[in-house]
């Protein structure tokens, strides 16, 4: 978006302009805008979304600002990658719009001058509860995804180290545990985002029981059929398809079968926290001895190269941590922090001020406050008061509002 | 009379002291906590009286529920402590808000999804709709037991704003809790109750004209009341 499209913007005679950008942009929806955007008062001068759809340009110019992720893009890229919250609100606005906020830029721009001959970058984003650290990670994946990569996502690593209600004992190695409903459900995502690259040719024989194995040169494809049918080797098959991807990320040379591989955990500090899983005899598992953790733990060390990792701290879902931990030495422990070091860290804030007010106009926008005392000026002092301008706060507030 | 009421306003202090006692002299004024100052020049002669009246006499003490913000609604806080169990209002405002917000995000998918010439019928505000579901739940008129010559005739009666008001929200919270499948939560039944009731449809508007209707088919023991 050039600069003098801005400008024209700004000037407070064109809300009328900015009208015709925001539908043009946001090209599907045929809603009106209501009336509530001429009440965006000229005095403010805060436009809050942007026509720009393309995360690959959005620049500080951007910042505060919504941008729509088409609906084809989310139903594809994020089965179960969005937080539960923004879903629903994905599903009652009618849109998914993600706010355009500098720790996402600054990961995005780290992406586009990294040179991918060289070992994976580890990029952690941390931040207090609930300050926008999932949906920050969920809009560096889609530029990743309109670039072409290769999207390993696991959405919650802890949902693997906790109410697991089939723990069985692993089919290949005696001392693990496999989780086959887990590594099911995450094949099957992993093959609605990843379609295109199902046809990719992999390297090894994998040997599951005495009369199935699958041979060398077939496609990735059938690698996570095999996982998705057959429950009982579903965490091996997830196991064998993180391997074959990080020896082939960077392995090929630059022609068609080259891919960037991006892998964004989210909740990393779950690999190496404690689990609340019990083994048959009553004594509690380690995180080690699991089959899908383990695996992972392989793909965070950065011996492989072309491509991304991009993790996020959790403490919501974390086990045995205090509430107020949010720094990344807290969350993972001595033992996650030399495992994940050396690695970038992002930090996440509050909203600031621009950001609140632009949050706060995308809700009047979308008819979402309906209090007539939150409309007014004390009503959003109130609002900034209550929330300290924390993301998931404000949201839950407005929703009763 | 002044003497006899100044007699009851002495500190009498019992011997049990409970921290916060809800049984007040009559002379005690309510609370009014809205920040909302009206000038002097807009008042009628009644309320000017009141105004005076509030800076002679004592007042009860607030309760902790109540906030000064534009935000509090009397209402709302009628029907969360009527909801109440055991004195866990958490709880009970826990349910409430998430039964305001799943209402909201009905309304607001319905406002969205629906073409702009419908958008101005759909009501969004959850608040609008719950005042509005509540005035329709209202019984107009009651029914009262008398006995005459040995017989209990039920009698209709007309019944103060309070007892409507009582009757509304108790009939609205029995319903949730027994007639709808066990496994939903209270917000979806709450939410789903106060929508249809909106619309004057529902078990609980059913109800109030099954009340009514009863009413009027004992209009003939009208005169059996004597108050």
């Amino acid at each position: 978006m050039n600069l003098h499209k801005l400008a024209s913007r700004l000037r407070p005679t064109v809300t009328q302009k900015f009208r015709h950008f925001h539908i043009q942009g946001s090209g599907q929806q045929l809603e009106a805008v209501v009336g509530e955007t001429s009440s965006a008062e000229p005095s403010l001068l805060s436009v809050f979304r942007t026509s720009e759809q393309d995360p690959a340009c959005h620049s500080e110019r951007h910042t505060g600002q919504y941008y729509t992720i088409p609906p084809a893009h989310i139903q594809k890229l994020f089965p179960h990658g969005l937080p539960p919250r923004f879903q629903l609100q994905v599903k009652t606005f009618n849109e998914g719009c993600v706010m355009v906020r500098p720790p996402a830029l600054e990961l995005i721009s780290y992406l586009k001058r990294v040179d991918y001959s060289k070992p994976p970058l580890r990029y952690i984003l941390y931040g207090d509860t609930g300050s926008g650290k999932t949906l920050s990670l969920c809009h560096a994946l889609h530029y990743c995804y309109t670039q072409g990569w290769l999207i390993l996502h696991i959405p919650d690593a802890h949902l693997w180290v906790k109410n697991c209600k089939e723990l069985l004992p692993s089919s290949s190695r005696p001392s693990r545990f496999d989780q086959p409903i887990q590594a099911s459900q995450w094949l099957k995502n992993f093959k609605i985002t990843n379609e295109r690259f199902l046809s990719k040719v992999q390297l090894d024989r994998y040997v599951w029981t005495k009369r199935e194995s699958t041979e060398e040169g077939r496609p990735l494809g059938e690698l996570v059929d095999q996982g998705v049918n057959r429950m009982k080797s579903s965490s091996d098959v997830v196991g064998a398809v993180l391997r074959e991807l990080r020896l082939q990320a960077g392995g090929a040379t630059d022609g068609e079968g080259a891919f960037k591989l991006a892998v964004a955990v989210d909740g990393v500090n779950a690999l190496w926290g404690k689990t609340t899983l019990k083994k048959e005899d009553k004594t509690m598992c380690e995180p080690e001895e699991l089959t899908l953790i383990h695996n992972l733990r392989k793909m965070m060390k950065n011996d492989w190269s072309g491509g991304a990792i991009l993790t996020a701290l959790s403490q919501t879902g974390s086990l045995f941590k205090p509430r107020s931990a949010y720094l990344p030495n807290e969350l993972l422990g001595e033992e996650g922090f030399d495992n994940m070091e050396p690695f970038v860290p992002v930090s996440v804030p509050n909203y600031s001020e621009k950001e609140f007010e632009s949050c706060y106009l995308y809700y009047l926008d979308r008819n979402w406050l309906q209090h007539p005392h939150s409309r007014s000026e004390e009503g959003k002092k109130e609002l900034i008061f209550l929330s300290n301008k924390n993301p998931s706060i404000l949201e839950r507030l407005c929703a009763f509002l | 009379m002044a003497a006899s009421v100044r007699y009851l306003l002495k500190p009498w202090t019992p011997s049990l002291c409970f921290v916060r006692w809800s049984r007040y002299n009559p002379y005690y004024l309510d609370p009014d906590p809205s920040k909302d100052a009206v000038p002097e020049s807009e008042l009628s002669p009644e309320q000017k009286e009141l105004q005076e009246l509030k800076t002679v006499r004592p007042i009860k003490a607030a309760l902790s529920s109540d906030t000064s913000s534009p935000f509090n609604d009397p209402l709302m806080s009628k029907f969360i402590n009527m909801m109440m169990e055991d004195g866990n209002k958490i709880l009970a405002r826990g349910i409430m808000t998430q039964t305001l917000e799943t209402i909201k995000r009905r309304q607001v998918e319905k406002y969205h999804k629906s073409p702009a010439a419908k958008r101005e019928e759909v009501e969004c505000n959850p608040y609008a709709i719950f005042h509005q579901a509540l005035e329709n739940c209202k019984p107009i008129i009651g029914l009262a037991s008398v006995q005459k010559g040995g017989k209990f005739y039920q009698v209709p009666v007309p019944l103060t704003d309070n007892r409507r008001r009582f009757l509304a929200m108790k009939w609205l919270i029995t319903e949730c809790r027994d007639n709808k499948h066990r496994r939903t939560h209270m917000y979806e039944k709450l939410s789903q109750e106060l929508l249809a009731a909106f619309a004057n449809e529902g078990n609980v508007v059913k109800r109030k004209q099954d009340l009514h209707k009863m009413a009027e088919a004992n209009r003939a023991y009208a005169h059996y009341r004597w108050w």
